[in-house]
């Protein structure tokens, strides 16, 4: 490399670096839901959660920098049937009086197969943090953005139903996780 | 042994199809007021979904019992009073409706407590209804009722039974016991060839 090439080159860098370093940075803004789908008897049940905060900094052009930080209000978790939204947060399932929070935080994203947006990051449930990997949609718009994800999460690995609620032929180990977020500029 | 009845006994088909769905019935109906008792877990809500897959088995019996009894023949009545031989009719006609409107009530309530509902743990059925709390509790205490209904019922049909066997001493039951061999005792009708 000659040095004309490596002074231009540092240039280059020390020029790119500032962009490097940041993501427009968003709040969740009115609109927003995170939701969740599970099996229970064969038969799929949607739910949601009435509070969660996210901190989002995304750059589709530089996913090196962007970053998801989620909490979610775990108690909050409405599923339309009073039985079961009784039980949710009871000792069984999230135990929300003594890990009354859910938090997510990506590690990094990359691409699939088909050229969409992956974030992988470590869920912390119930206690137990295992990592979750969820497809990312991000569009634009004139107020900020719109952004969804959506995943898999086994409910099991998070000993979300202990004793008897472990049995997956009746409630099943995999819950669909989803998210719809409005996004507005910080 | 022929399939279908004749003029005298009840056939092997007749006899499984009575004495299967009357096990059935009377167990679940016992099963239902135990399991109502257990405290709140999800083994109750695996027994009472064993008590609507045996509730559904006894209607999916019934169609089929219904099917069979027109192709069937029908022994005749024994020789009883015509107020008897109607009155054993009417309690047959009301068993054969309880026998319907018990586990259709039970679906109809299940639907609007808004409960999936799931045979065996094999496939889902749909709901009868739309979610509806006030009409789940009435359809509930509807599907009880009918229950008693159904036992002030079959008070009339084995007592009418008994009556038969151990007053008149004919075939009544004895052709309808699964082991139990008509006695024959009645005098063969008129182009009646056994």
């Amino acid at each position: 490399m000659n040095p004309t090439i490596r002074r231009l080159s540092t240039l280059g860098l020390a020029l790119a670096l500032p962009f490097a370093a940041s993501a427009a940075d968003y709040k969740v803004g009115p609109g927003s839901t995170l939701g969740f789908s599970g099996k229970f008897q064969g038969q799929q049940f949607d739910g949601s959660f009435g509070k969660f905060d996210a901190a989002i900094s995304y750059d589709p052009a530089n996913l090196a920098a962007s970053k998801f930080d989620v909490n979610v209000d775990v108690a909050t978790a409405k599923t339309g049937d009073n039985d079961r939204d009784g039980a949710l947060p009871g000792s069984d399932f999230f135990d929300a009086s003594k890990f009354p929070k859910a938090h997510y935080v990506t590690t990094g994203f990359s691409k699939d197969a088909k050229g969409n947006v992956v974030a992988n990051g470590n869920l912390t449930l119930h206690g137990v943090t295992k990592p979750v990997a969820l497809k990312v949609a991000f569009s634009p718009n004139a107020g900020g953005a719109r952004l969804s994800v959506t995943g898999t999460v086994n409910r099991l690995d998070f000993g979300v139903g202990s004793g008897d609620y472990k049995d997956t032929t009746t409630i099943a180990n995999e819950v669909l996780v989803n998210g719809s977020l409005n996004l507005l500029p910080k | 042994m022929p399939l279908r009845s004749d003029h005298a006994r009840w056939s092997p088909v007749a006899k499984t199809f009575h004495w299967t769905m009357a096990l059935l019935i009377l167990g679940n109906g016992a099963f239902a007021f135990w399991m109502d008792g257990l405290k709140p877990s999800l083994h109750k809500i695996n027994m009472f979904a064993l008590h609507k897959s045996i509730g559904l088995t006894v209607l999916a019996l019934f169609l089929l019992r219904v099917l069979w009894r027109t192709i069937d023949r029908r022994p005749h009545d024994e020789p009883a009073p015509a107020w008897q031989k109607v009155a054993a009719h009417t309690v047959h006609g009301f068993l054969y409706l309880l026998i319907v409107a018990i586990p259709l009530t039970g679906w109809a309530y299940n639907s609007a407590h808004g409960y999936p509902l799931q045979y065996f743990k094999q496939f889902n059925l749909p709901a009868l209804l739309e979610k509806n709390e006030a009409l789940s509790n009435a359809l509930g205490a509807v599907h009880e009722y009918l229950f008693w209904f159904l036992l002030i019922v079959l008070v009339a049909h084995v007592g009418g039974a008994l009556k038969h066997h151990f007053v008149d001493r004919d075939d009544t039951l004895r052709r309808m016991l699964p082991f139990g061999r008509a006695k024959r005792n009645t005098p063969t009708l008129p182009g009646d060839a056994p």
